[in-house]
Parts: structure tokens; C-alpha cells; sequence
């Protein structure tokens, strides 16, 4: 199966990569002058994204695009959401996302479409797929940024870079600041209480979880969570569920989904399912590195210490 | 006869080393003689009903194989490779779409799903001057391409979170074993094991040639239409409750017939017996290899049998 499948995804991906090279040679012939004669924009600045490459920008960006929902997130919080004209159909957050021109998902954008809104800037968060677009783009003087935060004190340093790149510093900062105390609380809150030992189930079968490198492990953690997967290697492991059996956690955080409204099977008689100590919490709060990790924070932290308001569920 | 005796002395006693072995092993040690309450819920509840179903897969899959090669005189007939199990997927995402939690819907969608798909691979296969091996291979292939096609375009209807599980599925997953799904399993395997059996002296005949076997009385067209439904029995009932475990009917019956020579009557037994050991076995590395996480069945058996595809594939 394995073999086949792979296989299989090589002939779409090269299919793919075939149209797309088509269609960057069909705008390498016919965009060659036009890119040539729009490049001398009268100021520019160089500033390096996360993977080291020095990007090249407008002094002032009029046009953004965002290709993750995180950024998307970011870009909002930081005042620069009357420039962005493209985020991906997955960007629903704030509202007024949703009323955004889509440009395809994260992980098949679509070049014409970038290219059609004419932006100064695409803010990316992957950099495998987009390399290959990327100096399309880079030919069309629009520049890709790769930011890609994984973690509480990424999206920080975040909201700053991209408060820099769209000259909202001032607005970024008050942010940083109000998170960061924010933040600062929820910890205070919950420090002095003995840890709880809690299982955080992505879904249900298979039964994906939090695991070392999660951001989501360090963040419990910061509010008297004590991640019974703490050890496990990778972000997002499968486990194996004699061990989640075994490891009979105190709670349990359901990332809310349509298929993981309900603990698995091998917790029935854990703890948490007893004491009715399982918490849904929304998956995208949850999933997505940017400002709202600290509603995650707060959320969380309510309900493993029992200071919550939400219900239960059974 | 005597070298009959031994080989399933011998297989017998595998399968009961291999069922004892990965009872006894998981990514949670266990103390036998003395189970806490948690421990006999690891034991019972999550490591039996996946050692059994595993059986019952591995076993199912490798009778459907050993049939399906004597029936198209064909080493390299195996119900992943021809685009049965596929079928078999596509009608299990079906049944998940339609009818959700039901659990029986699952493998009957899945059967009916396999049926098809090995219907048009032989249609597609046959041809005046009857079947040859290239027709069959690319027949299977195109069958398969095309049904993961439909399989992908469906995935990506689903949210995230749901295709997420379906890929792991896809891939041959025991991790979601449940004495039910066992048991729907263990139906169609006893069913489409025995049926197979008992054209196994038509199926010797027919390994000779079609004709031949028309000479001496075979109803060719009945011994077909047995093999091809118990095999999408077998197929689709695994394929339901495990997702497409590949290559273990190509492997065994290969295996078995260099062993103990090519015939039908003392392959089919025997590959179930086989089968299950395979897999039991690939089940019990991929729950170890990297515990506690897991690692999909499929893959494992695919690391041994895509070799042996190609090791194949240059003998014809």
C-alpha cells in the first residue's frame, strides 16, 4: 500500500510540477519587461525571514497575501488587516477573514491567483511546498516571506517582525505587552496548585496526541498542566493505546472536531472520564500558533483547575 | 503425505508462538502472573482483539491471493496489486459517508466494493487469445490509479481532522481492533476460506489450462465465479476493519509453493495459516518498533513485500 500510495502522490506531484513549470515559463516569456520596468520602485528595505533568506520590500506594503491561518491571525492583530486582499480558505478568524479574496488552502495555493491581486507581499508558513513559487513570484517583484512560529515565544517575536514589515510597531507591542501579561497571570493563577496530569487527544482513532516538541506541551505546562505525553518523541505522535491505557490520565482536552467529540475507548476507566474531567476546547485555539494560544492558555488552565464555566461533558 | 504433516505441525506451532509472543509483548509491560484491573483491560480489550483480528486478516488475505493465483494461473494476482483492496477502500469511505456509525454497513459496502473492482480488472484482462500476465499487471494497475483517484478526490472533501484518520487507515491500521470488527472478520474468513478450499481440486486442474480442465468435467465458469466472490469476501472484509494491509497474498502463497510445490488443496490451508503469522507478526513490529507510537501495519508489510514484488516480477 505504502509503495503504491507513494507512488501514486509522485505522479500528481510531478503532474503538478510539470503544469506549474508550463505556466512559470508561459510568465517568464510574456511578464519579462513588464517585471522589468515595474522594478524600480523609488525605495526598498531588506529584511531576513525565518529561514535566513534575505527578502527584499517595499518601504511600505499596500498588498498582502497570507497563505496559513495563523498569519492570517497575526496579521489582524497587529492593524494590518485593511492590507491584506488573499488569505487561504482556511483563514476564519476573525470574521472579517472570511470576506478576504481566497487564494486555495495552505498547501495548494494558487499561483494565479497570488499573482492576479497584484500584492507586494505573500506571507508564508511552509517552506517546502513554496519554494518552487517562490521565485515566480520573486520575478513578478513579490515577495515571499517565510515565518513559520511553532511556539509561544515565536509568535511573540512574530507579531514584532510583522509589525516591523507593516509599520504598525506601536500597535504590535501594546499587544505583545497585553499578551504577555496576560500570559504572566494565567501562569501566576495556577503555579502554586499541584500539577494535573492531563492527555490531550487530537482525535480519536487514531489516537493522535500531543507529544516533546508540541507548543501545546510547553503551554500546558505553563498553567498546572503536567502532559502525561511530555516524554513522547515528535509534536503529534500516534500512541499506541495500551500505553494511553496505562498512563490513566487526571483529565483529558478533546480539540474539538467532528470526529473527536468523545474520549477513545481505552480511557474508559480512566480518572478523567470518571471524574468527568474531559474538556473540549476549540481545535482551532489550539492548533494555530498565533495571538489566541493565550485564550488556549487561559481556557485550558480554567479547566484543568476547575475554575471553569464551560460544562462538562460526559 | 509425511511432508504434508510437518508443514502444518509446523505452521501450527509458528502461529502459536507468534499469537503467544505478541500477546505477550506491547508498548506497555505487562507482569502475567499477577494483572492489575488496568493491565487486564490491556491484555483483553486492546491486545487481544488486535492479535485476533490480525490473524484473521493476514489469513483472509493470503487465501484470497493463493485463489486468485491459481484462478489467473498468475503468481503476481494479488487482490492489492489488482485493485481489489482498493475497491474494497473505496467502498468502505462510501459506507462511512453514507451510513456513518453502522458497523456491518462497512464490510458489506467494502465486499460489494471488492467484487466490482475485480470484475472489471478480469473484463479488462481478458482478451481473444485469453490472459497474459502484462494485461493482467496493467489491468490491475489501471483499476488501482483510477479507484485511488476517486479515493483522493473523496479525501479531500473531508476536514482535516477526518483525513487524518483515513490516511492512517489507508495504510493498514490494526489499531482499531474491536471484538465486533473481529468478528465480522472472522465471518467472512471462515466463509471465503472454506469456499476456496473446496474448489481447490478444480482450481489444480485449471492451473493446467483452461481447456484441459473443461476436458475433464470442470465448470470453469462456476470455479470462477466461487473464487472471485470469496476473495472479494476476504478482501473486503479486511480491507473494512484494517484498511489495505498489502502484499501478504502475494508473499505467503509464493512462499508456500516453493516449500511445498503448487498444490491447491494443501496452498490454501496452509496460506491462511501462514498469512496470519505474517501478519501477526509485522503487527507486533509495528507496535514496538518506535512505542510508544505506532506505526501503521501496512507499512511494514509493504517493506517486505515490495522486494519480494520485484524479485517476482524478474522470475516470470
Amino acid at each position: 500500500m505504502i509503495v503504491r500510495k507513494f507512488v501514486f502522490t509522485f505522479t500528481i506531484k510531478s503532474a503538478k510540477l510539470t503544469a506549474a513549470c508550463c505556466l512559470f515559463m508561459a510568465i517568464g516569456t510574456f511578464g519579462c519587461s513588464s517585471a522589468r520596468n515595474s522594478s524600480t520602485a523609488p525605495g526598498s528595505r531588506e529584511l531576513r525571514d525565518d529561514l535566513g533568506r534575505a527578502v527584499r520590500l517595499p518601504l511600505r506594503i499596500e498588498r498582502a497575501v497570507s497563505l496559513a491561518p495563523n498569519l492570517t491571525e497575526i496579521v489582524f492583530a497587529v492593524g494590518a488587516e485593511d492590507r491584506l486582499v488573499g488569505v487561504t480558505t482556511y483563514c476564519d478568524f476573525p470574521a472579517e477573514a472570511r470576506a478576504i479574496a481566497k487564494v486555495g488552502d495552505t498547501q495548494t495555493p494558487n499561483v494565479e491567483r497570488i499573482i492576479a491581486l497584484k500584492p507586494d507581499l505573500v506571507l508564508v508558513s511552509t517552506s517546502s511546498q513554496l519554494e518552487a513559487f517562490a521565485d515566480t513570484l520573486a520575478s513578478r517583484n513579490i515577495a515571499v516571506f517565510v515565518t513559520n512560529p511553532t511556539n509561544f515565544s515565536d509568535v511573540m517575536k512574530n507579531l514584532e517582525r510583522l509589525g516591523e514589515l507593516f509599520g504598525t510597531q506601536a500597535k504590535a507591542q501594546a499587544l505583545i505587552d497585553k499578551l504577555n501579561s496576560r500570559a504572566a497571570l494565567a501562569e501566576e493563577k495556577y503555579a502554586k496548585r499541584s500539577p494535573v496530569r492531563v492527555f490531550v487527544q487530537i482525535s480519536k482513532e487514531p489516537l493522535y496526541t500531543i507529544g516533546k516538541s508540541s507548543f501545546l506541551t510547553e503551554l500546558l505546562t505553563r498553567v498546572g498542566g503536567d502532559v502525561v505525553t511530555k516524554n513522547v518523541e515528535t509534536a503529534f505522535p500516534v500512541l499506541s493505546k495500551e500505553t494511553a491505557l496505562a498512563l490513566a490520565p487526571d483529565a483529558i482536552i478533546l480539540s474539538d472536531s467532528s470526529d473527536n467529540t468523545e474520549p477513545n475507548e481505552a480511557f474508559r476507566n480512566s480518572p478523567a472520564v470518571k471524574n468527568e474531567k474531559v474538556f473540549r476546547v476549540n481545535a482551532d485555539i489550539l492548533s494555530r500558533p498565533g495571538p489566541r494560544l493565550v485564550d488556549a492558555m487561559e481556557i485550558v488552565g480554567a479547566h484543568l483547575n476547575g475554575i471553569t464555566t464551560t460544562p462538562n461533558i460526559k | 503425505m509425511k511432508n504434508r504433516r510437518k508443514t502444518a505441525i509446523l505452521l501450527t506451532a509458528l502461529l502459536a508462538a507468534a499469537v503467544t509472543c505478541a500477546l505477550a509483548v506491547g508498548s506497555e509491560s505487562l507482569s502475567f502472573f499477577s494483572l492489575d484491573e488496568n493491565q487486564q483491560a490491556i491484555l483483553y480489550e486492546i491486545r487481544l482483539p488486535r492479535v485476533l483480528l490480525g490473524a484473521c486478516v493476514g489469513a483472509s488475505l493470503a487465501v484470497a491471493g493463493a485463489g486468485l493465483q491459481a484462478l489467473l494461473r498468475n503468481p503476481l494476482a494479488e487482490p492489492y496489486l489488482l485493485g481489489v483492496s482498493n475497491g474494497a477502500a473505496l467502498g468502505t469511505m462510501l459506507s462511512f459517508g453514507l451510513f456513518g456509525s453502522i458497523a456491518v454497513a462497512r464490510p458489506a459496502f467494502a465486499i460489494i466494493g471488492a467484487g466490482i473492482a475485480s470484475a472489471v480488472v478480469f473484463r479488462m484482462a481478458k482478451s481473444r487469445s485469453g490472459m497474459n500476465v502484462e494485461r493482467l499487471v496493467l489491468s490491475g494497475v489501471i483499476v488501482t490509479t483510477f479507484l485511488s483517484s476517486i479515493i483522493v478526490l473523496l479525501t479531500s472533501l473531508l476536514d482535516a481532522a477526518r483525513l487524518r484518520s483515513f490516511t492512517f487507515w489507508l495504510l493498514g491500521d490494526l489499531s482499531q481492533a474491536t471484538y465486533q470488527g473481529f468478528y465480522l472478520t472472522l465471518i467472512a474468513s471462515i466463509a471465503g476460506t472454506l469456499a476456496i478450499a473446496s474448489q481447490s481440486r478444480a482450481l489444480n486442474l485449471m492451473m493446467i489450462g483452461e481447456r484441459d480442465a473443461l476436458d475433464f468435467g470442470v465448470e470453469v465458469k462456476r470455479v470462477r465465479l466461487v473464487v472471485f466472490t470469496a476473495a472479494s469476501a476476504l478482501v473486503g472484509a479486511s480491507v473494512a476493519a484494517s484498511g489495505s494491509v498489502g502484499y501478504v497474498g502475494l508473499i505467503v502463497p509464493h512462499l508456500l509453493r516453493l516449500a511445498i510445490g503448487s498444490d491447491n488443496r494443501l496452498i490454501v490451508p496452509f496460506s491462511a495459516l501462514a498469512g496470519a503469522i505474517f501478519v501477526v507478526f509485522a503487527d507486533t513490529v509495528a507496535r514496538l518498533a518506535i512505542a510508544p507510537r505506532e506505526l501503521p501495519v501496512g507499512a511494514i508489510t509493504a517493506l517486505v513485500g515490495a522486494p519480494m514484488f520485484i524479485y517476482l516480477l524478474r522470475r516470470s
